[in-house]
C-alpha cells in the first residue's frame, strides 16, 4: 500500500494499516521535519516497528540530504532480529513496487556470531543494534563514533533508558575486582620488561605519541567526524598526557599505588558516602595522587594495551574497569556519588565490601547522543507519564504523543482488586505486608483465578524476598495445594538457568492443556524480556505495587539528586518507577490485537488517581470506575464474563487505502494521538 | 407481543449491567432500544447454510461429556451437570429427528478416566435413559481429553469410509490430565478424518483450540444457557463432508411394518432382535414389527442395522427427512418495513407486520414476519407460499 503522509510518499508493505499506525507516522514525520527529538508511546503489537521503518526509509529517499542514516537501537537480540525481519519485508516491497534494485544498505549488529567487519558498513543507510553500542562509552567509542550528524536515532522499548544510561556510567568495585586488577598489573609489568628487552623502540614511539598529546582526537572532533565520548570530555583533549604516567613503567607504578589506595578504602566497618571531590581530596592526601593523571588513566591504559599488542582484551577487563573509574571520578564533580559498603544489607555478618561509584544523572550518558544527532526518537509501549522522560534525560522534544489501540473488541480487561471477600484491604504496603489476612487474601485471589482462567497465569511479586515469604505461608495455609489442583506452579529464581528451565516447562504445561502459573518478580528477567502471547498469559496478576527497594543508599542518593537538580519529588519518581514496571509486567500478556488477557492489579493503591494516572493511556482507557476496588468475588465474576466473551476471535480494526482517504477517518485519526 | 420467557431469576445471574445497554433516543424515551433488544434476540440468525455442498449425511457421533469437579459449578442452573445433561437429552432427540440414518454414542470423563455411557446406536431411547440415570452420578477429579478421544477413536476408526466420523466434546474444566502427549493423538485423529468439535463451558483452552483447528471442527465457548443450547443445536446439522471421504453405494432395506391380525391363529408373538442382548426390560414379545427383507429378522424400531445380515434398515420418510439438508431453503432477504407499503400482513400467519424488518422469499417474493421466518427455516424447510403456487394449476 502506498500512503501519502502530508506530502510524503510512504511505501507500506501491508495491505491494511491500523489507524494508530497512520497517526504514529504523522507524528513521526512532523518530528523529522522539525529536526527535533520525539517521545512516542504506542502499545506493543500494533506494528510500531514497521511504521517507524517505512516512514523513515521513505523520508530518507525523499530527502537524501536531510537524513542520511537511520540508527535503530533495540534492547535484546531477538528484538533486533524482529526488526531485521520487518526491514526485509519492507525492502522486498520496495523492489517490487518501484521495480528498481534496492540501493539501501542495512546493517544489524546483534551478536558476535553475526559479526561483519567489511568496510562497506560505514556507508550503510540503516543500522540496527543494541542500546549499548550508542550509550556505553566503552563500546560507543569503537562502534558509533563515526556516525554522521544527519542521522535519525530511534530507541525502541525505551521505557528503561534512564537505567541503561546510569548503568553504563556506573562502576562497582569489589575485592575480587581489585585482586584481578592486581594480577593484570603484574602481567603488564612482565610484558613491559619483555618488550623492553626485545623492542624498546616501540615503547619510545608510544612515549613520543603521548607527548604529542591527543591532538589528533581533538582535530577529529572539531571537524565533526566523531561523536563525543562522555568518558573523554573536551578539556582533556586540549592537554597532553601528564609526565608522571607517560612512560609505561611509571604508569604501572601509578596504577599499583591507586589499587593499594582502593584496597585500603575497602577495609572499613561502616558505610561511607562521599562525593567525587571529597574522594579526590582524600586520595591526594593519602597517596599523593593528583587529579590530572587520574583523568588520563583510561586513555593511557588503552594506549599501553595497544602498544603491548595484547590480543585478549577481555582478560584485562578488571584493570580497564578501574581505569575507567579513575577517569570518571576525576572528570565529573557532579552527578556521581561514591558509596562504600562493608557488607550487604541482608547479610550483615559476612564481610563483602563494595565500592559503588554510581551515576545519578542519566543525562550524562545520553547527552552526546542528543547533541550530535538531529533527531532522536524515544518510543515504547509504556512511556507514561510522558513528560518525565524529557525531564530526567534533560532534552527538549518537539513531539510528545501517546497513541491508543483501536480495537473492535475490548481485548484487555484491567481490574483493580482492593479487598478480599472479608473486606480486608489488599495491599503490599510495608506496614501490612506481613499481615496474615492480606497474605491469605492474596492466596485466595490466586486460587480463585486459577480455577477460572484457562492455560497460563503469570503472577508478579514486588521482590524475591516478598515472594518467598508469601509462598512459604501459602504453603502452610494449604493454599498452594489447592492451587495445584487447578494448575501447576513454577517459580522464577535469581538463577538464570533455573528460570529458563521453569519457563520452558511452564510453556509446555500451557500448551498441552494442563495449565500453569508462573510466579515471578517485577524487575526480574521474566518481567522485562519475555512475552506471554495468547495462551501463555491469559491473565497477569500483579501482587502489590512494585516499588524499588527504597532503603538502598544508591537509590537514596539518586532521589536526592533528582530533587535538587530536576525538581522531581522523591515520591513522584518512585511512583513513576513503580508504575512503569507494573505496566511492563501486565503488558506482557497483550502482544497484539488478536491476543486477549486479564490484567489484575491486586493492591488497593492502584485505584488512587496518582497511580492510575501513570498507567499508559491504552490501559487507562479500559479502566472504568466499575473495575476499581473490587472484591475477589466481583473480580471472579467479571473475569469469567470477560473470558467467555473473548473466545470468538474477531475484529481487527484495519483500514484500507480508500478508507484512509475519507475525510472523517482522518479526523478520527487525529484524535488517536493524544498530545501530552 | 408475548413476554420473553425468563431464562433465569434475575438475582441468580451474574453482575449484569443491563442499564449500560440502554440508550435514550432523541425524545428521551427508552422504548426504541428495548424493542431493538427484543428484536435482536428473536432475530439471532440461525446458522449460515452451507449452500450446495456435499454433506456427511451418515454420521457417527460420539458426545463426550465432562463430568469432572468443575461440573458442580452453579453458573448454569441448578448446576452445570444437570443443565448439560438436560440439553444433551434434547440434542439427542433433535439429532435423530434431523439425521435419522445416523448414530450417536455417549462418553463421560472424570477422575482422569473415560467411560462409555452408551455405545454407538441409532436409537434415541437408550441414550436418553442413560442420560437420565447419569444425573444422579457424582462429579469429581479431572477430565482426560486423551482418554476420551482414544476411547471414541477405537470405535470410530472402524466405521465405513463414507460416513462422517465426529466427536463433540462438552468441556467444562480448564485442564486435562493426559497419560501421553495429546498432540500425537491429534495427528492420529486427523489421519483418521475424525472431526472433533468442542463446546467450552468456561473459557478458551489452548489445547482445544489446536484440537479443533487441526481436525476441522468448531470451537465455541458458551455465554449463558441459551447460547449453550444454540451452540449445541448447531451440531444437529450435518457438517460438510470432506472432499477425500469415500463415495459408495449403500445397500439399504426398507421393511414394511406388518402386524399379524389377531384373527390369524398362526401368528405367535416373537422377540425383536434388538432386544435379545439388551438388559433393559421392556416388552420383549410383540406380535408385529419390521422384518428385514434379506433375512427376515424382526425389529420393533427403525432405523437399525440388522444384527443378522448387517443390512441398514430404514424407512422412506427417514431418508426424506434428511433430504432438506442437501437442498436448504435459501435465506430470506431482510428489509425494513417502511419499504413495504403494499403488504401489511405476513403471508404465513396473516398477522399484521409490526417489527421494523420484514423478510422476503427470493423466489416468490412473499413477505413474512420474523417469527414465521424462523419457523420456516428451522422447521418447515420450505417456503409455504412457493409450495402453494406450485401446487396450484
Amino acid at each position: 500500500m502506498k500512503l501519502n503522509i502530508e506530502g510524503l510518499l510512504v511505501y507500506f508493505p501491508y495491505d491494511y494499516i491500523y489507524p494508530e499506525q497512520y497517526s504514529y507516522m504523522l507524528e513521526l514525520k512532523r518530528t523529522l521535519d522539525a529536526k527535533g527529538h520525539g517521545v512516542l508511546e504506542m502499545p506493543s503489537g500494533t506494528g510500531k516497528t514497521i511504521s517507524l521503518l517505512s516512514l523513515i526509509v521513505a523520508y530518507q529517499r525523499e530527502y537524501p540530504l536531510e537524513v542520511t542514516k537511520l540508527i535503530y537501537c533495540s534492547r535484546t537480540v531477538p528484538e533486533i532480529e524482529k526488526v531485521v525481519e520487518e526491514l526485509r519485508k519492507l525492502m522486498e516491497f520496495y523492489s517490487k513496487e518501484t521495480g528498481e534494485k534496492n540501493n539501501i544498505l542495512a546493517l544489524a549488529l546483534s551478536s558476535r556470531k553475526n559479526l561483519c567487519v567489511h568496510p562497506e558498513i560505514l556507508h550503510a543507510n540503516i543500522i540496527v543494534y543494541s542500546y549499548h553500542y550508542l550509550l556505553d562509552p566503552k563500546i560507543a567509542d569503537l562502534v558509533s563514533k563515526e556516525l554522521s550528524k544527519k542521522s535519525v536515532v530511534v530507541f525502541d522499548e525505551a521505557h528503561n533508558i534512564d537505567n541503561v544510561c546510569i548503568d553504563s556510567m556506573s562502576v562497582n568495585i569489589t575485592r575480587r575486582t581489585l585482586d584481578r586488577s592486581q594480577a593484570n598489573v603484574e602481567t603488564l609489568q612482565n610484558t613491559i620488561l619483555k618488550i623492553k628487552e626485545t623492542d624498546a623502540a616501540k615503547l619510545k614511539e608510544e612515549y613520543r605519541r603521548l607527548v604529542e598529546g591527543l591532538k589528533e582526537a581533538n582535530v577529529a572532533r572539531e571537524t565533526d567526524i566523531y561523536m563525543s565520548n562522555p568518558v573523554l570530555p573536551d578539556e582533556i583533549l586540549q592537554e597532553a598526557v601528564p609526565g608522571s604516567i607517560r612512560t609505561a613503567e611509571h604508569f604501572v607504578g601509578f596504577m599499583k599505588r591507586f589499587l593499594e589506595y582502593l584496597k585500603a578504602r575497602l577495609r572499613i566497618h561502616h558505610v561511607v558516602q562521599e562525593s567525587a571531590p571529597q574522594f579526590l581530596k582524600d586520595i591526594f592526601e593519602k597517596v599523593c595522587i593528583d587529579r590530572k593523571p587520574l583523568r588520563f588513566c583510561a586513555e593511557r591504559l588503552r594506549s599501553l594495551l595497544r602498544t603491548l599488542e595484547i590480543a585478549d582484551i577481555a582478560d584485562f577487563s578488571a584493570i580497564t574497569l578501574i581505569s575507567n573509574f579513575a577517569t570518571l571520578v576525576s572528570t565529573y564533580s557532579k552527578g556521581f556519588t561514591i558509596i562504600i559498603e562493608p557488607f550487604e544489607d541482608r547479610t550483615p555478618t559476612i564481610a563483602n565490601p563494595v565500592l559503588h561509584f554510581s551515576c545519578m544523572d542519566p543525562s550524562i550518558a545520553i547527552k552526546p547522543v542528543f547533541e550530535r544527532f538531529q533527531s532522536v526518537i524515544i518510543t515504547s509501549g509504556t512511556l507514561s507519564p510522558l513528560d518525565i522522560y524529557p525531564r530526567i534525560l534533560d532534552f527538549r522534544p518537539v513531539t510528545v504523543a501517546s497513541f491508543t489501540m483501536t480495537l473492535a473488541r475490548t481485548c484487555l480487561c484491567p481490574l483493580v482488586v482492593g479487598r478480599g471477600n472479608d473486606q480486608v484491604a489488599m495491599t503490599s504496603k510495608f506496614e501490612t505486608r506481613e499481615d496474615f489476612a492480606v497474605i491469605r487474601n492474596y492466596g485466595n485471589l490466586l486460587l480463585e483465578m486459577s480455577a477460572i482462567v484457562p492455560d497460563g497465569i503469570v503472577a508478579f511479586f514486588t521482590s524475591y524476598t516478598y515472594m518467598e515469604n508469601i509462598v512459604a505461608s501459602w504453603y502452610e495455609q494449604g493454599i498452594l495445594e489447592n492451587v495445584q489442583r487447578n494448575k501447576l506452579i513454577f517459580i522464577e529464581t535469581p538463577d538464570a538457568a533455573e528460570t529458563s528451565m521453569a519457563l520452558e516447562k511452564y510453556q509446555e504445561a500451557c500448551e498441552n492443556g494442563r495449565g500453569a502459573i508462573l510466579l515471578s518478580v517485577a524487575r526480574g528477567k521474566v518481567s522485562e524480556g519475555i512475552d506471554f502471547v495468547h495462551h501463555f498469559g491469559r491473565a497477569v496478576i500483579m501482587f502489590g505495587v512494585p516499588y524499588v527497594y527504597t532503603q538502598s543508599r544508591i537509590l537514596k542518593a539518586r532521589l536526592e539528586y533528582l530533587r535538587d537538580q530536576f525538581q522531581i519529588r522523591e515520591n513522584d519518581f518512585l511512583t513513576f518507577d513503580a508504575m512503569r514496571h507494573a505496566a511492563q509486567c501486565v503488558g506482557r500478556a497483550i502482544r497484539g490485537k488478536t491476543d486477549y488477557g486479564l490484567m489484575i492489579f491486586a493492591d488497593k493503591r492502584y485505584a488512587r488517581a496518582d497511580k492510575r494516572g501513570k498507567l499508559p493511556r491504552w490501559i487507562q482507557e479500559h479502566l472504568t470506575d466499575g473495575s476499581l476496588n473490587l472484591t475477589i468475588d466481583e473480580t471472579v465474576q467479571l473475569s469469567k464474563h470477560f473470558l467467555r466473551q473473548m473466545e470468538d476471535q474477531l475484529g481487527l480494526s484495519l483500514l484500507t487505502l480508500e478508507q484512509l482517504q475519507s475525510e472523517d477517518m482522518l479526523q478520527k485519526i487525529a484524535q488517536i494521538a493524544h498530545q501530552a | 407481543m408475548d413476554e420473553e420467557p425468563e431464562r433465569a431469576k434475575r438475582w441468580e445471574g451474574g453482575y449484569e449491567r443491563t442499564w449500560e445497554i440502554l440508550k435514550e433516543d432523541e425524545s428521551g424515551s427508552l422504548k426504541a432500544t428495548v424493542e431493538e433488544i427484543l428484536f435482536q434476540a428473536k432475530r439471532k440468525r440461525v446458522f449460515e447454510s452451507h449452500g450446495q455442498v456435499r454433506l456427511g449425511m451418515m454420521r457417527h457421533l460420539y458426545v463426550v461429556i465432562d463430568t469432572s469437579r468443575t461440573m458442580e459449578d452453579q453458573d448454569l442452573k441448578p448446576n452445570r451437570l444437570t443443565s448439560t445433561l438436560k440439553l444433551v437429552e434434547y440434542f439427542v432427540e433433535e439429532y435423530f429427528d434431523q439425521n435419522p440414518i445416523s448414530q450417536v454414542g455417549i462418553i463421560t470423563t472424570k477422575n482422569k478416566r473415560a467411560e462409555k455411557l452408551t455405545d454407538l446406536a441409532g436409537n434415541p431411547k437408550k441414550h436418553i435413559d442413560a442420560l437420565k440415570k447419569a444425573k444422579d452420578s457424582t462429579c469429581g477429579g479431572e477430565p482426560s481429553l486423551y482418554n476420551s478421544l482414544s476411547l471414541a477413536m477405537q470405535t470410530l476408526k472402524h466405521m465405513p469410509g463414507h460416513s462422517s466420523r465426529e466427536v463433540l466434546i462438552i468441556f467444562s474444566s480448564l485442564t486435562t490430565c493426559d497419560p501421553a502427549n495429546i498432540y500425537e493423538l491429534v495427528k492420529t485423529l486427523k489421519a483418521l478424518k475424525i472431526r472433533v468439535s468442542v463446546i467450552g463451558l468456561s473459557a478458551e483452552v489452548r489445547v482445544c483450540t489446536v484440537l479443533t483447528r487441526e481436525t476441522g471442527g468448531s470451537y465455541h465457548v458458551i455465554l449463558d444457557e441459551s447460547h449453550f443450547r444454540e451452540l449445541l443445536m448447531f451440531h444437529v446439522k450435518p457438517p460438510p463432508a470432506t472432499s477425500s471421504s469415500e463415495c459408495s453405494l449403500i445397500r439399504m432395506g426398507f421393511p414394511q411394518h406388518t402386524i399379524a391380525s389377531i384373527s390369524d391363529q398362526d401368528a405367535k408373538p416373537s422377540f425383536s432382535q434388538a432386544h435379545l442382548d439388551s438388559t433393559s426390560g421392556g416388552p420383549g414379545l410383540s406380535m408385529g414389527g419390521y422384518f428385514c427383507p434379506q433375512c427376515q429378522a424382526k425389529y420393533t424400531e427403525l432405523p437399525v442395522e440388522c444384527k443378522v445380515c448387517g443390512l441398514t434398515l430404514v424407512s422412506a420418510p427417514h431418508l426424506a427427512r434428511s433430504f432438506h439438508h442437501l437442498f436448504p431453503l435459501e435465506a430470506f432477504q431482510e428489509s425494513p418495513l417502511l419499504l413495504h407499503h403494499t403488504e401489511r400482513f405476513c403471508e404465513a400467519c396473516q398477522g399484521e407486520l409490526k417489527d421494523k424488518s420484514v423478510f422476503t422469499c427470493p423466489s416468490c417474493n412473499s413477505v413474512f414476519c420474523v417469527e414465521c421466518d424462523l419457523f420456516i427455516h428451522d422447521t418447515l424447510h420450505c417456503c409455504p407460499s412457493c409450495i402453494h403456487s406450485r401446487s396450484a394449476p
